[in-house]
């Protein structure tokens, strides 16, 4: 680390400058291609369809800790997305018909808290 | 004896890093840690402050050929993953059994996901480290496609090396988060004190104690311990991950 930022640091009475003040406007983004392509992958699906091993680790208290969502709940937000994996899966997915600008507010929202 | 399995879907991820941070903050926790090496091409006595041409004695070498750093035990098996043995070997030589604090962090390098696949079954926990880039993200459905369903649930994440500065970087972060849910156990940001550390010859924490890796890196070494843990008995019963003892003698 430079001296000068360490010096600002110090000032500061911070350990490492934190990017959490960067903010997107996730709303007038399109998806990337590659990840729309990957959620139309079936294969994705299988990490959607295991539960996690117990114990379950503690998460970091870097990382947001929001309620996982189910894989098929992204693939419910493309109106012509692949057939429901299970009927489980479908009942997961609930009443969330969606598309895929539902997920981009939702990174919006992840981005205006400065979450990611 | 806990196995922990450190591997990664693409080279260059920081697998080696984070596993050679993980084993530090452990055993700054108070446990008897070895890390095991089965890389070619090895490059974890760097994170360890140590010289590049010092080569690892073998997981068999008796103990006076140790090297110890920080106190952590490190070794190599180069033919580990050629080996059908391995993993009787490992319950020959007593690792896979039940032992007060002691862990073995095995590192193994990315193009070597089918000896991982073989392990993480035996292992107390695995973790994968992944970055957040788009060359990445395109490796999982194969990757997932592969792996048996016991392997995806028993499989935790990392996003090692995330420049949070870049936007397709947090999008890349935020789909990872979105996939794996609860398995995400942190995330490690860029850090330039980290190749510095390397360049110095210095452990990170020695070089840059504030280094915000390290900070990360420490915390997802924290957040393994309860996958460690059996029930009715702390896994670590002589140090606190909040207060680490200070760490012995290299």
């Amino acid at each position: 680390m430079r001296i000068d930022a360490r010096h600002l640091l110090d000032r500061l009475g911070k350990n490492d400058f934190a990017y959490k003040e960067f903010e997107d406007r996730f709303t007038e983004l399109e998806l990337w291609p590659i990840l729309e392509a990957l959620l139309r992958d079936p294969r994705l699906q299988a990490i959607d369809q295991v539960e996690t091993a117990a114990p379950e680790p503690v998460v970091s208290e870097t990382v947001e800790t929001h309620a996982p969502e189910p894989l098929s709940a992204l693939f419910s937000r493309y109106g012509r997305g692949p057939a429901a994996p299970t009927d489980v899966a479908a009942e997961r997915r609930g009443a969330q018909a969606q598309d895929v600008r539902a997920m981009l507010r939702h990174l919006s929202d992840l981005g205006s808290r400065g979450e990611i | 004896m806990a196995v922990i399995v450190c591997h990664g879907l693409k080279g260059g991820a920081g697998i080696t890093f984070v596993a050679a941070h993980l084993a530090m903050t452990l055993s700054e926790a108070g446990a008897e840690v070895t890390v095991l090496s089965v890389a070619q091409r090895d490059t974890l006595p760097l994170h360890f402050g140590l010289q590049p041409a010092l080569t690892l004695p073998s997981l068999f070498a008796p103990a006076e050929d140790a090297v110890l750093a920080s106190g952590i035990n490190l070794r190599s098996h180069t033919r580990a993953t050629d080996d059908a043995d391995f993993v009787p070997t490992l319950h020959d030589l007593g690792y896979l059994e039940a032992g007060p604090d002691r862990v073995m962090v095995i590192d193994v390098p990315a193009s070597e996901f089918a000896f991982a696949r073989r392990i993480i079954p035996h292992s107390s926990a695995n973790l994968c480290v992944l970055n957040a880039a788009p060359d990445t993200l395109a490796l999982l459905p194969q990757v997932l496609g592969d792996a048996s369903a016991e392997t995806i649930a028993r499989t935790t994440f990392a996003i090692n090396a995330l420049d949070e500065t870049r936007r397709l970087s947090r999008h890349s972060a935020a789909f990872i988060r979105e996939l794996v849910g609860p398995r995400l156990i942190g995330r490690i940001r860029l850090d330039e004190a980290v190749p510095e550390a390397i360049a110095m010859l210095q452990p990170l924490a020695r070089y840059a104690p504030s280094s915000a890796a390290l900070a990360d890196v420490r915390a997802i070494g924290a957040a393994m311990v309860p996958a460690l843990e059996t029930p009715g008995r702390p896994w670590v019963a002589r140090g606190d991950l909040a207060a680490p003892s200070s760490s012995r003698a290299a």
